[in-house]
């Protein structure tokens, strides 16, 4: 247990350890996404396959005839698809929920945690999470809906200004207070998920307020590793778009899905980064000390993450009887 | 003196007295814009040239004779309130009375008077949408108006009593648009009469191209303007959601006075600059133009050195900037020039010394013409590769073309204005900016103006004609698609039908032969006709009068072996001694009728083009040969923009499936990015 570590190099190395967890998570992400658009890739290749005009969205990204073929009855609306494509990256997001109880369970094991104890962590804290999920939904919510009334009123005082250069000045500052505000309830109810898994506790509220008053506590530390991390994804996205903008051919299909989700897998890790700097701190600072008194052996509730007991060894060939 | 020594001296004094002028007044037309005080002194002395005439004046265009026939002298003294955003002023009129019969009553438009509540511009835009729909946030004091305060007729006295607000085009009582004054005394052809008129414009807040924003302002349609007496009537419209504008030629000598902070752009050119205590006046001349307009704010940047070498003389460009897009003044007049050198090598020459261009402080007052002053587009933020502000300034210099000088009734026709634009301005960019990439060349994704112009047309394509007064159409989007994108489309099909050069000579025919006129639509429709030598009738009945859409569709191509049940047998192996028949067959979807090009190609690489009429619903080409259809293709050599779909002109007979798998790849991403976007955020 690096109990020393720094919060983003504890975090990497729990990340760095279970990399199947993105593996998996990047799997389901895509097999959603690909059911997601069973039905746009059917209307276009109804439209496309037998017509010449199509080649002109092969040799680059001709928004033109792009913006054409939706615009065309025959290609039928798109609605479906996009409600379809909604639907699936939704399930996703459900998906994260139930999943990330085991993540959380094995990013704190010192081992490789067997599937029957991912899914039983995922099981056990199901309902907790899905609580968790509506307060934090609440939380962001009011103090979302708060900040974005707040940047409108400050862009309509901006607009007024003879300075042009105001409105955006305004708009960029205020999304990049909304951005820490969020970052920091993040931050609260991803220790809360950590507390909830790792300390098995039953009471939400409990984790709510060990994870708000941490964060309080911590917030400068917590938020940079959090503001490092979502500049990490940032970095990511963009070099995948640049990659894929000036490096793939435009009719090369197969580099560009290539590249396009070899992005998206490098994309997870920032998250799951992020989870792993949650586990960091609760193993180094919210974890209940065991309290040992002298003569008084005080009962300590079992930790929720218990290392398999070592199996007997039974060795091959029977003991030889000890001789005295 | 002797008579005869008499009889020679008078011929000569007269030669050389002319000559002199003649040489005075060509010193004046060459004279450049900054020789301010001798100009204005050369101005002052034509313009009172009488009360009753039109001055012959040429110190705004680079001709030493007018080059329209004027019938309007507009004289306005205007000082503008910055705060109240108010001009009060005074308008002389002369016009001339060229009509051919006696007039008893003028009609004048009240432009401004279409930004209250009830009025037909703000009704029309509430119901059939409109590009600016900022007056539904407006308090009582934010409406525009436009209030006559007398008006006196020289010779027949103050007529303020007599005038009337009417409303010829929908008889909405609450429209203050149009007035009419009936005179006592009718005006005799020929004659002039002269207007004298006090009025107040009040600006709104920035509104259809016109109005204040925060200390900018843009004076568009501010002042009194008469209607056009045109086929034997006044023509004399509302202002309605959808509609421009129409006047007559002329001379105008504008006085402008400001708070002494503003830098001003206008019409014309400027000949006169004096400052009082703490306003400056400004004094503006401009020939041969049927409006003027004018634009005040304290902060423009303004780069002026920058000259056009024009065909009739040095064209002043004069760019006023917001401080903010002050990177971007290299953009703005480099399209600018380009712009220029294409119509004058395309159309014809522009013959005024000055065309200004302004970047306005709003949205709304962007995009703009006014003769010899445009209003341009563009935010703090534009990429080199997103081609907004080229794509209207070319359109706005345009409109000096196909507005600003032929003058075409833009209530009307207003596809004569902005649909002939259009296509020049495809044709302009498509040559300045390149075919695919004249509105985007941005990190691989590109869109060019033809694309553009068509999408607007296609999804509106069976609801209007384009032969439609402005104020008939379905909606906005009608309006736009039909009036813009379908005649940009329909003049470049018409280039597909008689060739690129004829079309090329056409154009540049009707723009010689009707700059500084009003033509009609048949004038421009003739011209077409005239210059290439054909019966265009069947074509325009159908893409100008009609609503016809043009939809040519490849149904199937298919290809069997003629000994089919041999192949059969031998496991249908191909042999090259195969024969095959093949089939094409071709449908005509929509009621547009038009003669099409198909080519047939064949795996063996062979290349057949059929001819079909159109005529029937649908056609079918049969072939007998030792190959396979590979493709059939509508209008192979691109000639035909109106198709509604293009995507069904062509079918291959094998399956392609690479386009719908890269789109499908895009549609992957961004649901996968959402996904996780989401559960980043919300778990």
């Amino acid at each position: 247990m690096a109990d020393h570590q720094g919060l983003l190099s504890g975090g990497w190395d729990r990340v760095g350890r279970n990399k199947r967890y993105i593996i998996w998570f990047y799997l389901l992400n895509l097999a959603l996404a690909c059911l997601g658009a069973a039905s746009f890739n059917n209307q276009a290749h109804d439209f496309l396959d037998h017509s010449l005009r199509s080649e002109r969205l092969v040799h680059s990204l001709d928004v033109g005839v792009l913006i054409e073929m939706f615009a065309q009855p025959e290609f039928g609306p798109t609605h479906a698809s996009r409600i379809a494509g909604l639907h699936f990256a939704f399930l996703f997001f459900i998906a994260t929920a139930l999943f990330l109880p085991g993540v959380l369970q094995g990013y704190a094991s010192t081992y490789r945690l067997p599937r029957e104890d991912f899914f039983r962590a995922c099981g056990r804290n199901l309902w907790r999470f899905i609580r968790l999920m509506i307060v934090a939904g609440i939380v962001m919510g009011i103090v979302a809906a708060a900040l974005f009334g707040l940047h409108g009123v400050l862009e309509k005082k901006a607009a007024e200004s003879t300075n042009e250069l105001l409105l955006p000045e305004v708009q960029f500052a205020g999304l990049a207070v909304i951005f820490l505000v969020m970052a920091a309830l993040r931050i609260w109810f991803d220790l809360a998920q950590a507390d909830v898994v790792l300390s098995d506790q039953r009471a939400v509220r409990k984790s709510i307020g060990a994870g708000f008053r941490h964060t309080w506590r911590n917030l400068g530390r917590l938020l940079a590793s959090y503001v490092v991390t979502t500049i990490v994804a940032a970095i990511v996205l963009m070099a995948g778009l640049f990659v894929w903008i000036k490096f793939v051919p435009p009719s090369s299909v197969l580099s560009a899905i290539i590249v396009s989700q070899l992005t998206l897998l490098l994309l997870l890790i920032p998250r799951f980064w992020q989870r792993g700097v949650a586990v960091t701190y609760y193993l180094q600072n919210m974890v209940a000390p065991i309290a040992v008194e002298s003569f008084t052996p005080v009962p300590v509730a079992l930790p929720v993450v218990n290392e398999p007991a070592p199996a007997p060894v039974i060795p091959s060939v029977p003991p030889e009887p000890q001789v005295s | 003196m002797k008579i005869r020594w008499m009889i020679l001296f008078f011929p000569v004094v007269s030669v050389v007295m002319l000559s002199l002028l003649v040489q005075q007044h060509a010193a004046r037309a060459a004279a450049p814009q900054g020789a301010l005080a001798a100009a204005s002194v050369a101005s002052a002395a034509s313009i009172t040239s009488g009360p009753q005439a039109i001055p012959d004046t040429t110190l705004a265009i680079n001709s030493a004779t007018p080059m329209s026939q004027r019938v309007v002298h507009y004289e306005i003294d205007a000082k503008y309130d910055a705060t109240k955003h108010t001009v009060d002023a005074t308008e002389v009129l002369t016009y001339h009375n060229l009509t051919g019969q006696a007039l008893d009553h003028f009609p004048f438009h009240l432009y401004q008077n279409a930004f209250q509540p009830n009025a037909t511009w703000v009704r029309e835009t509430k119901v059939e949408g409109g590009r600016d729909v900022s007056y539904e946030k407006w308090e009582d004091k934010d409406y525009g108006s436009e209030e006559i305060k007398s008006l006196e007729v020289v010779g027949q006295g103050d007529l303020t009593s007599k005038v009337q607000y009417i409303q010829p085009d929908d008889g909405n009582k609450d429209d203050k648009t149009v007035v009419d004054v009936h005179l006592p005394k009718p005006i005799a052809p020929g004659e002039y009469v002269q207007f004298k008129i006090a009025f107040q414009t009040k600006f709104p807040e920035t509104q259809a191209r016109s109005g204040w924003k925060h200390d900018f302002v843009l004076g568009g349609q501010w002042f009194p303007k008469v209607g056009v007496f045109w086929h034997g009537a006044w023509n004399c419209h509302q202002y309605h959601a959808f509609t421009e504008f129409f006047a007559d030629f002329g001379v105008f000598d504008v006085k402008l006075t400001v708070p002494k902070n503003e830098i001003v752009g206008a019409s014309g050119v400027l000949i006169d600059q004096k400052d009082s205590d703490n306003a400056r006046t400004f004094t503006y001349h401009g020939d041969d133009i049927h409006d003027f307009a004018w634009t005040a704010s304290p902060r423009y940047k303004v780069k002026e050195d920058g000259v056009f070498q024009g065909q009739m003389g040095p064209v002043q460009m004069r760019i006023l900037m917001q401080p903010a897009h002050w990177s971007q003044v290299g953009r703005h007049e480099k399209i600018l020039r380009e712009s220029l050198e294409h119509f004058e090598s395309w159309y014809g020459p522009y013959p005024y010394k000055t065309i200004t261009l302004v970047d306005p402080e709003s949205a709304e007052a962007g995009g703009m013409e006014y003769p010899t002053f445009i209003t341009g587009d563009t935010s703090w933020f534009m990429p080199e590769g997103l081609k907004l502000p080229e794509l209207v300034i070319e359109h706005e210099f345009g409109h000096q073309y196909w507005y600003g000088m032929v003058a075409t009734n833009e209530f009307e026709d207003a596809w004569m204005d902005e649909g002939i634009n259009s296509y020049s301005e495809v044709k302009v960019l498509d040559s300045i900016l390149g075919k695919r990439t004249s509105i985007l060349n941005l990190a691989g994704a590109t869109v060019g103006e033809r694309e553009m112009q068509r999408g607007s047309y296609a999804s509106v394509a069976d609801l209007d004609p384009i032969a439609q007064k402005a104020y008939d159409y379905y909606n906005n989007s009608s309006y736009a698609g039909i009036t813009y994108g379908k005649t940009a489309s329909v003049l470049l099909t018409l280039e597909g039908i008689i060739g690129e050069d004829v079309m090329a000579k056409a154009m540049r025919t009707y723009f010689m032969r009707y700059r500084f006129t009003h033509p009609t639509k048949e004038d421009s429709l003739k011209t077409i006709e005239e210059v290439s030598g054909q019966n265009l009738r069947w074509y325009f009945d159908q893409a100008i009068y009609g609503s016809q859409v043009m939809d040519y569709k490849v149904l199937k191509a298919e290809s069997f072996p003629v000994n089919w049940y041999e192949e059969k047998k031998s496991a249908s192996q191909k042999d090259k001694n195969t024969v095959y028949r093949s089939y094409v067959w071709l449908q005509r979807k929509g009621d547009f009728v038009m003669p099409v090009e198909v080519e047939i190609k064949f795996d063996n690489g062979e290349k057949v083009r059929e001819h079909w009429d159109g005529a029937s619903r649908w056609t079918k080409f049969t072939y007998e040969k030792k190959a396979k259809i590979e493709s059939a293709d509508i209008d192979p050599d691109h000639k035909i923009q109106i198709d509604r779909n293009d995507f069904n002109n062509s079918y291959r007979a094998e399956a392609y499936g690479r386009p719908a798998r890269k789109l499908t790849n895009y549609w992957v991403f961004m649901t996968q990015w959402l996904g996780q976007a989401l559960a980043w955020w919300a778990v």
